[in-house]
């Protein structure tokens, strides 16, 4: 662990880009006709409690690498966009059939399972278009943004979280490792790739953003998996029981105690990825953080 | 000779869908391989490979080598067009939606693979096209590519198809409907692809930006065009012959043009749209422009 890092504050450092990224979330999608669209839409990307974690992995991977917030907001926000998209239909009741996300009800349950589709629909390409609308193009050269859009292309597509939550529906040998990976890996692994791109990283180093951003995505979510497990064994849980999640998570598959010890590897490999870019010196730091927020959870995020 | 046939006298239209068709289905085939999980690619397949009549692709085409671009240019986008057709057809199918059974004279995607499928296989094809036209297109500058994508992104979303959509969602079964709001579907739910296709080509190819304003107007004239039609279609025509169910608009109490003007002032407006259409295209040579003015008289006179 670097010195400074003790003095580096992740939860200023989040809750002041969480702000910026909402204030710029909010005027991206103003209001229109035919109103019930955008309505639906906001209400899932400007969600009260939404961590905003992949915008804020982005912007730290561009500034790791000399790159301003100025070019990185644009595909940040994207990614915020086609997240919340991915998550609108995992949620449908063709798919997981969550009726809540984040303490709320889902978005088919406010706007109907018609709307919540074309809300998804509308958010993949308005992610796309505005970092080719937003982002200044004497920051970013047009061949990162064509990376960059590639990139989040692939992510959220056939081979990445739309892979993950078919497996997560049809099971199957080792279906654990896969859902986890494409479900809650991939959209860590772009969002960190996405800042090094914009900012013009070596193939090397984004190599490393994938393995960086992967692994502290899957172990985010095992140690979500874990709290929740605890908070179920002492009563306190208010999830409905037995929903059929449940056995997908490596909670429910290998208990809690393989899933600490597989969250430690975890936390092992962020690290280990992050050791070549520690030439940046401080600005490497954030990324740091995160990998010990995941793992912790020493504060709340609130805003 | 494929050259001199374009080039002589009488441009040989069949000649040049049956080619370019060809091209198109071949390219489509190409771009969507069956990957892990075999079942979301199978399906994005199943959907995209059935046989459209590939209008968009060969728009976008059309254009590219209107502006003095190669083919090859706009291929990729030509695909990218058709897999984000097929997507909103498979999600306009869906049970919540449209609720269709048929489509292209086969089940719909999610009566195949069933509902969480057909999202999901909707979902990759808006996304991979997006990922292909960014890594597949060759010879053109970044900043054109560039352009492309914000151009296709703005015909899906709350701009294009998604708009049309809702806004159709919210009249059906609503007796007040008027011209206008029955244009902003078609517009949107329409024209914004058929738009986006041949402004994607004319970008590609290397267009000047008054060459890609005036196949814009051009674009717009046909997309409104191509639904006109599509809704007399539906009053004339049988379910077999249109590969899908027929009458449907009625049956649902959809708002279509015969229904708000009557069918021969629904004519009398596909035949001026056509016309306004060519005259865009009039500062063109009239030689390159013949593939364009004959899609422009295929959409108008087509029987399904």
């Amino acid at each position: 662990t670097l010195p400074m890092s003790a003095q580096f504050d992740l939860k200023t450092y989040w809750t002041t880009l969480i702000k910026e990224i909402n204030h710029k979330l909010d005027e991206a999608i103003p209001v229109q006709y035919p109103h019930q669209i955008y309505e639906a839409m906001r209400y899932s990307v400007l969600a009260d409690g939404a961590k905003r974690a992949p915008p804020v992995m982005c912007v730290a991977a561009c500034e790791l690498f000399g790159g301003s917030r100025q070019a990185a907001f644009p595909t940040a926000c994207a990614l915020e966009m086609v997240h919340a998209a991915s998550l609108i239909h995992d949620d449908l009741p063709c798919m997981d059939d969550d009726p809540s996300r984040r303490g709320l009800p889902s978005n088919h349950t406010v706007f109907g399972v018609d709307m919540a589709i074309l809300a998804g629909d509308a958010l993949f390409p308005l992610g796309f278009r505005h970092i080719v609308s937003h982002t200044p193009t004497d920051l970013v050269p047009e061949t990162r943004l064509l990376k960059v859009i590639a990139e989040i292309a692939r992510a959220v597509g056939s081979t990445g979280m739309a892979a993950g939550q078919f497996i997560d529906l049809e099971g199957g040998p080792n279906a654990v490792d896969f859902v986890q990976e494409k479900k809650f890996g991939e959209m860590g692994e772009c969002s960190a790739v996405c800042g090094g791109l914009l900012a013009g990283a070596t193939d090397e180093e984004i190599q490393r953003l994938r393995m960086y951003g992967r692994s502290v995505g899957v172990l985010y979510q095992v140690i979500s998996d874990v709290l929740e497990a605890k908070l179920e064994s002492s009563g306190k849980s208010d999830k409905d029981e037995g929903k059929k999640k449940k056995g997908k998570s490596y909670v429910g598959v290998y208990g809690v105690e393989k899933a600490i010890s597989v969250a430690e590897d975890l936390r092992a490999q962020a690290k280990k990825a992050l050791d070549g870019l520690e030439k940046y010196g401080e600005r490497v730091v954030p990324l740091y953080s995160f990998v010990d927020y995941a793992a912790d959870r020493g504060f709340s995020i609130d805003h | 000779e494929k050259k001199t046939q374009i080039d002589s006298d009488v441009f040989n239209f069949k000649a040049y869908m049956v080619e370019k068709a060809n091209l198109i289905n071949q390219a489509l085939d190409d771009s969507v391989s069956v990957k892990n999980p075999p079942t979301i690619h199978k399906a994005m397949r199943y959907s995209l490979l059935a046989g459209g009549k590939r209008v968009r692709p060969m728009l976008c085409i059309a254009a590219c080598e209107l502006v003095g671009g190669r083919p090859a240019n706009a291929i990729p986008a030509a695909c990218a067009v058709e897999m984000i057709h097929t997507m909103s057809l498979i999600h306009d199918d869906l049970p919540c939606m449209d609720n269709d059974d048929l489509r292209r004279g086969k089940p719909t995607n999610h009566k195949v693979f069933g509902e969480d499928v057909a999202v999901l296989a909707g979902d990759s094809l808006l996304a991979f096209a997006f990922e292909y036209i960014v890594t597949a297109t060759a010879g053109v500058a970044p900043a054109r590519v560039l352009a492309a994508v914000g151009e296709l992104a703005k015909s899906i979303g709350t701009e294009g198809l998604v708009a049309g959509q809702v806004v159709d969602i919210s009249s059906t079964g609503k007796s007040d409907i008027g011209l206008d709001q029955l244009e902003f579907i078609h517009i949107h739910k329409t024209a914004a692809l058929l738009e986006a296709s041949v402004v994607l080509g004319a970008i590609l190819g290397g267009g000047t930006e008054q060459e890609v304003e005036k196949l814009r107007r051009f674009a717009r004239c046909i997309g409104l065009l191509f639904q006109v039609v599509d809704d007399i279609l539906d009053v004339t025509k049988s379910s077999e012959e249109l590969g899908k169910t027929a009458g449907k608009d009625l049956a649902t109490d959809k708002t279509t043009y015969p229904k708000l003007m009557g069918l021969d002032k629904a004519r009398e407006f596909a035949n001026q749209l056509n016309k306004d259409a060519k005259e865009q295209l009039s500062d063109f040579d009239p030689q390159k422009a013949s593939p364009l003015i004959a899609l422009a008289d295929y959409i108008a006179y087509r029987q399904n």
